[in-house]
């Protein structure tokens, strides 16, 4: 049987249970979450990196929010709260903000010392320092943050549509309730597809910013604040 | 939220068999994973370009949702869409992705002045690898191992869509009827799996690699 | 350049994806049931003495039936056992044919259908009349039962007085412009929107599929939907005062239980004296208290099936 009938089928993509409207729930869910978590974290990220306050806080947060099953924490919003769009993206910014979180307060935290230095020295307020100094130096960490999170969203985004019935997930659980496998396998690649897009074009982003945040000098990770052993914080995804 | 206990009590040989299986699905793939990311690490570490191609690879594959993961490992296997396989494997893909990355920053945190201290005295580049390198990378793999495990130990449970889910299978359970007790146990077994194996991998850690007990947490 | 060395191996992982597609031949979703078939798997052991396998689908109803098919074999010495939940008819019916399962409850109105979409049958006799004709080789059914259960369709309360909804008939009025839900299977059967556009002149929106009750309950209640199925004897009908509209025109046949056997369970005496005896037992009040231990309260289907059978003194 042929696994891309479902995908190469053109009756498949239109209509309000088409593919391509499922794919637009689908980023419409990753970019509302993804926003809301970083319009949290990143702030408080600049503050726990700048301050060196709360950076205790950031360790655990990272490993508790690996450890959560996204799917209980989906069947429970849903049982709870219904299934609106509100409460899922509840769920999906909360599993965003960790990954952002740390990943900026690393970066900010890991600016280049001696550029700090000079910048006081010249007699910068903080805030100017935090702006012309700290920020673009961090701004790569950052983005792989948001790279993090962005993935772990698309992933839970997939999962949610065990209890909500939206975005890609539902063709995996329509095809595996009909035993269509060239469904199953359409939900599989375009859920695939996505989170690979997402990921190499918010890489080329940090790319491009660590290249702007002068070469040579990059903010580097202090190996305590971020939990993964790598300078690249990886996906986490569920 | 009142916990059902009588169902508890009733079921309890049923969450038993569940989390055993979810013991095995998500802790079999580490195992599996730490076995091949060494050498896979190691010759990574070892080259450059192709080195870079590589962990590419490995980044793109764990860009990849487990759960497209899941369903797409029969094509690759020939297994049926329920085989605990297609688990297992996707699992150990995934796990392997993330622990050749920690092996080869392991490696080349070890400074290159200790390597040539070893060279010096008369190592070859086996025993070098094996007595010096590993062990001093070792840290770096073991952080790797915990989050790798701790995450397993999630991502088993998103399985139950395709029929699997071990543990998972009490959210199924549990959602169909708005019965809230099965969810909150299948929650509290794995978050206590987590801490457990978290803590078993630290053990392990401070107890094959004494020289670093003295170093602060 | 990290952007480069991802498109390559992108690259890579889809023409492995590609060769591995071109490869491979067998629908990993193909088998209903594992391999692990009875020992009557192949389906052609001897009639009287080969353990029976009763199969069950996804919903409630549906295990219990199975649970209560097979102690009762049991209590008359027949060597029994159940495989709950393989799925919807389309896939059992196939479990059954190939051996995997050797009997399962059903209902007559859509086992009609199954087979025969153009069925004329209308009211319960003619209905179970017309199934052994139409059933493929080797499958027999039994007694039917009083008890019934019904695919119906419902609407909110409010949704109701608003739009003046009690029957089927009244749906091509708000179709256009509405959602119905449903389980995934419905979407292709007689009885669903295809019988909807044909008979009644309703044609949807659109269908969401729901393989749960929650999220279609909470659509229901929050009109994100606004028609939905639902079996009649399930509590939440009656906890939500949900409207169960009218069938002028018997879409939805009579849904008396039924069991579907193969040949060699048919053949033996026993068994089939057994499961008489449940059918003519089972009431549709039955059904009822028997779901809302499962749904509401709980408990396992095969305590609340061998329970049942104790009350009834057939086991």
């Amino acid at each position: 049987m042929n696994l891309f009938s479902y995908l190469t089928d053109p009756a498949n993509w239109q209509g309000p249970d088409g593919i391509w409207e499922l794919l637009l729930q689908h980023l419409g869910y990753t970019v509302a979450s993804v926003g809301i978590a970083a319009a949290i974290a990143i702030p408080l990220g600049i503050f726990i990196g700048h301050t060196g306050r709360g950076s205790f806080l950031l360790i655990g947060l990272s490993n508790a929010a690996r450890a959560i099953p996204t799917l209980g924490l989906l069947v429970l919003v849903v049982l709870l709260l219904g299934t609106g769009t509100g409460p899922i993206i509840g769920v999906l910014a909360i599993l965003a903000l960790p990954p952002i979180l740390t990943a900026t307060a690393a970066g900010v935290r890991g600016a280049d010392h001696e550029a700090v230095h000079a910048a006081r020295a010249l007699g910068m307020a903080p805030g100017q320092i935090v702006a012309k100094v700290e920020w673009p130096l961090a701004l790569p960490l950052v983005i792989s943050g948001l790279r993090s999170a962005t993935l772990q969203v698309v992933a839970t985004a997939t999962v949610a549509a065990y209890s909500s019935g939206e975005g890609l997930g539902r063709l995996l659980i329509t095809g595996n309730a009909t035993r269509n496998y060239s469904e199953m396998f359409a939900g599989a690649f375009m859920v695939a597809v996505l989170a690979v897009v997402l990921d190499i074009l918010l890489g080329g982003l940090g790319w491009l910013a660590s290249r702007h945040a002068s070469p040579g000098r990059r903010a580097r990770p202090i190996g305590r604040m971020i939990s993964e052993p790598t300078g690249t914080p990886l996906n986490l995804v569920g | 939220m009142n916990l059902d206990w009588a169902w508890i009590e009733r079921n309890l040989p049923m969450i038993g068999s569940l989390l055993l299986e979810h013991v095995i699905l998500a802790v079999l793939p580490v195992l599996i994973a730490f076995v091949v990311s060494l050498p896979l690490g190691f010759l990574v570490s070892k080259t450059k370009r192709v080195a870079n191609v590589i962990l590419a690879f490995l980044g793109v594959i764990y860009s990849i949702p487990s759960l497209a993961l899941f369903v797409m490992m029969p094509l690759v296997l020939g297994t049926k869409i329920l085989d605990p396989v297609n688990i297992v494997v996707a699992l150990a893909i995934y796990s392997t992705a993330l622990l050749v990355r920690s092996v080869v920053d392991g490696l080349r945190s070890v400074s290159p002045s200790v390597r040539q201290s070893a060279s010096a005295v008369g190592y070859g580049w086996s025993r070098r690898l094996f007595r010096i390198e590993l062990p001093l990378a070792m840290p770096v793999i073991f952080a790797g191992l915990r989050v790798v495990t701790v995450s397993n130990i999630a991502l088993v449970s998103v399985a139950v869509l395709v029929g699997s889910g071990a543990l998972g299978k009490l959210f199924d359970l549990g959602f169909a009827s708005y019965f809230y007790t099965p969810i909150i146990i299948a929650l509290i077994l794995m978050l206590g799996l987590s801490l457990i194996f978290d803590a078993l991998i630290l053990a392990i850690q401070r107890g094959t690699l004494p020289w670093l007990r003295k170093r602060p947490a | 350049m990290k952007v480069k060395q991802s498109l390559i191996s992108v690259g890579l992982g889809i023409a492995g994806l590609l060769l591995a597609a071109c490869g491979g031949s067998s629908n990993p979703l193909g088998e209903a049931t594992s391999p692990q078939a009875s020992a009557s798997g192949s389906g052609s052991a001897t009639a009287q003495s080969a353990p029976i396998v009763v199969g069950s689908a996804d919903f409630t109803e549906s295990k219990i039936l199975a649970e209560i098919y097979s102690q009762a074999l049991k209590a008359k010495g027949i060597e029994s056992s159940t495989k709950l939940g393989i799925g919807s008819r389309e896939i059992y019916i196939k479990a059954l044919q190939d051996g995997s399962i050797t009997a399962v409850p059903e209902y007559t109105g859509n086992l009609l259908l199954n087979f025969d979409a153009n069925a004329t049958a209308t009211t319960a006799e003619e209905v179970e009349k017309s199934l052994p004709p139409v059933l493929p080789q080797g499958l027999k059914v039994l007694k039917s039962s009083p008890a019934v259960d019904q695919d119906v369709y419902v609407v909110t309360k409010d949704f109701s007085t608003q739009n003046g909804i009690t029957s089927l008939e009244d749906l091509k009025k708000i179709a256009s412009t509405s959602t119905l839900g449903g389980p995934p299977e419905l979407e292709k059967r007689a009885y669903g929107p295809p019988g909807l556009e044909k008979i009644y002149g309703a044609k949807f929106k659109a269908f969401r599929p729901y393989a749960k009750y929650p999220p279609k309950i909470s659509d229901l209640d929050s009109n994100k939907i606004q028609v939905a199925t639902f079996f009649t004897t399930d509590a939440v009908l009656s906890e939500k005062g949900y409207v169960q509209l009218q069938d002028p025109q018997s879409m939805i046949l009579p849904q008396n239980v039924i069991p579907l056997v193969r040949s060699d369970v048919a053949d033996n005496a026993t068994a089939v004296a057994a499961l008489d005896a449940v059918q003519s037992a089972l009431t549709t009040d039955d059904l009822m208290q028997l779901d809302k231990r499962v749904d509401s309260e709980h408990q396992d289907p095969a305590q609340v099936a061998g329970e049942w059978l104790k009350s009834k003194g057939l086991a």
